[in-house]
């Protein structure tokens, strides 16, 4: 909308000038047309922090701890809500698996999570000694929303619809070690735990009119 | 939904759609919206509109924010810049100096091979002490030019001052202390000082002295006038240090922390002579080169093998390049 109207009112000073027999066209009147371009985005803040927490050093009987890397690609164009399918698909996977899988994701999106992952794998190795990049899997995996730029578009009787041209943000935790073997807590149990609940929810119960 | 066939090109690969009824042939209406591809998604039933359709969505012009500004070539800068009204930024033609140390080893010290293990009472060790004499006159000469700026200069004193600049920048290294770091070490060490610490965990300790710490090599020069005098001075420390590393998660990569070892050191001092407030600051380390190669990282890597180039072997272009000349030689 701001584009169209500044772009009507250069030309309304334009038309004026040239009535005016001034000299034309030495208005620069692109910087005014972009001037919307200028204003900086304020990005995702505090998610690369991550990978300047320092731990303090361990003692030879501990068992070490797990390394990990935190890694973002902002702005991507794509729509967060179509993108949040392609996050979740890779959650809990190992890297090697989650970059196969994406490759068989028909989704624009999918090139750009495969290609952070790749990324990341390689930052790991670089700066955070990480000995073997395969050895990881992916413990967060998230979408955020990135710059919404709104156009127009005419709707009937004179009305005016708005499109939202959507960016977004996406977010990757690599940890090291193998997978868990279920990501959600939420996971169905096995026979013996089901069992295990049956047969404590017997015994819990109360037998009424009993000793 | 039934007769939605289209003209287009028919050997086109990418429609999958069925030709079918009225719309195939050649119609004139059809020519006007001549799409190379079309799906069935993509496609309106009826074409009469299209146009009025296109102009219902006013394009706005994206950024793209995947762009980065340093791949971009001159010309697509200036043309970014001109259209954003903004004037190009003023070339950087500055150069950053820096007066308050020099930027080298003025004739640095060689040190002797096997220092450090060979006992003067052997030949060879008579020997060095001999090579040590000769060098000395010079070494002389600056430490008398030393003590006509500061006269309370003394060998052994300064050593002692020595050992604890030394441990000084040790310490704040360790402790990654940079603000104080430039009044220890001159500003020509200082990135090699803090070049690799950051996401670390360094644990240094100073045991002892091996051998008392000793000068072995004092040189002294003149910047730009006569007057403006900087004195360098090697000591060689002998000493015992425990040193371990650990990563960012507190995993130790380097070093042991119960493991102390013998560091033979030529560390250069460097000062200021001709300011009034300059003090012995640590100039450079001298690696000498018989030093057995390094203790490595305990971890493997993917060795990246450069491919060979074969200097001999002259490549396609510029071979045809010269032929070309060669012909318009000729001619």
């Amino acid at each position: 909308m701001a584009l169209t109207i500044s772009n009507n009112i250069v030309n309304s000073i334009f038309k004026r000038f040239q009535l005016l027999n001034l000299q034309n066209a030495l208005i620069h009147n692109t910087s005014c047309l972009n001037a919307w371009k200028a204003t900086k985005e304020k990005g995702p803040t505090h998610w690369l922090d991550y990978n300047k927490k320092i731990y303090p050093p361990q003692t030879p009987d501990e068992e070490p701890r797990k390394a990990y890397v935190c890694h973002q690609r902002t702005n991507i164009k794509y729509s967060p809500f179509k993108m949040w399918y392609i996050a979740s698909l890779i959650r809990g996977m190992s890297v090697d698996e989650a970059i196969r899988q994406l490759k068989f994701v028909l989704k624009k999106g999918a090139r750009d999570v495969q290609e952070v992952l790749e990324e990341a794998k390689e930052l790991a190795v670089k700066e955070h000694n990480v000995e073997f990049p395969s050895n990881m899997w992916v413990a967060e995996s998230f979408v955020g929303k990135g710059t919404v730029i709104k156009g127009i578009r005419r709707h009937a009787r004179g009305r005016v619809g708005t499109v939202e041209y959507f960016h977004c943000h996406y977010f990757v935790r690599l940890e090291e070690g193998t997978p868990p073997k279920h990501y959600y807590a939420n996971h169905p149990k096995e026979p013996h735990e089901l069992l295990e609940d049956w047969l404590s929810n017997m015994r819990k119960r109360k037998v009424i009119n009993s000793i | 939904m039934a007769f939605r066939g289209v003209s287009i090109k028919s050997h086109h690969r990418l429609l999958y759609e069925k030709m079918c009824g009225f719309l195939i042939g050649n119609s004139p209406a059809l020519t006007i919206n001549n799409q190379t591809v079309r799906h069935r998604r993509t496609k309106h039933w009826d074409p009469k509109w299209k146009t009025l359709r296109r102009l219902k969505v006013i394009k706005v012009d994206l950024p793209n924010f995947r762009e980065k500004f340093d791949e971009l070539s001159e010309e697509e800068v200036r043309s970014r810049l001109k259209q954003s009204g903004v004037l190009p930024t003023r070339p950087w033609q500055e150069h950053p100096f820096s007066i308050t140390s020099t930027g080298q080893i003025f004739e640095a010290y060689v040190p002797p091979e096997g220092d450090g293990k060979v006992s003067p009472i052997t030949v060879q060790g008579a020997k060095q002490s001999l090579q040590f004499l000769e060098k000395k006159t010079k070494t002389m000469l600056t430490v008398r030019k030393i003590r006509q700026f500061e006269e309370e200069f003394d060998g052994p004193q300064f050593c002692k001052e020595a050992t604890n600049i030394y441990i000084k920048v040790h310490e704040l290294m360790a402790k990654k202390e940079l603000d104080n770091l430039t009044d220890y070490v001159t500003e020509r060490v200082y990135p090699e000082v803090i070049h690799n610490i950051d996401n670390k965990t360094l644990n240094w300790k100073y045991l002892k002295d091996v051998e008392l710490p000793r000068i072995v090599h004092a040189r002294h020069t003149n910047v730009v006038t006569n007057d403006n005098i900087f004195a360098q001075v090697t000591v060689r420390f002998h000493t015992q240090q425990i040193l371990a590393v650990y990563d960012r998660f507190g995993r130790l990569m380097h070093g042991s922390e119960i493991l102390a070892k013998d560091v033979l050191e030529y560390v250069v001092f460097e000062k200021h002579l001709s300011n009034q407030y300059g003090v012995w600051r640590i100039h450079d380390k001298i690696i000498p080169t018989w030093l057995p190669p390094r203790e490595p990282l305990r971890r493997t890597f993917r060795k990246i093998v450069e491919p060979e180039v074969d200097s001999t072997v002259v490549p396609h272009e510029e071979e045809n390049v010269e032929k070309d000349t060669s012909k318009e030689l000729s001619k």
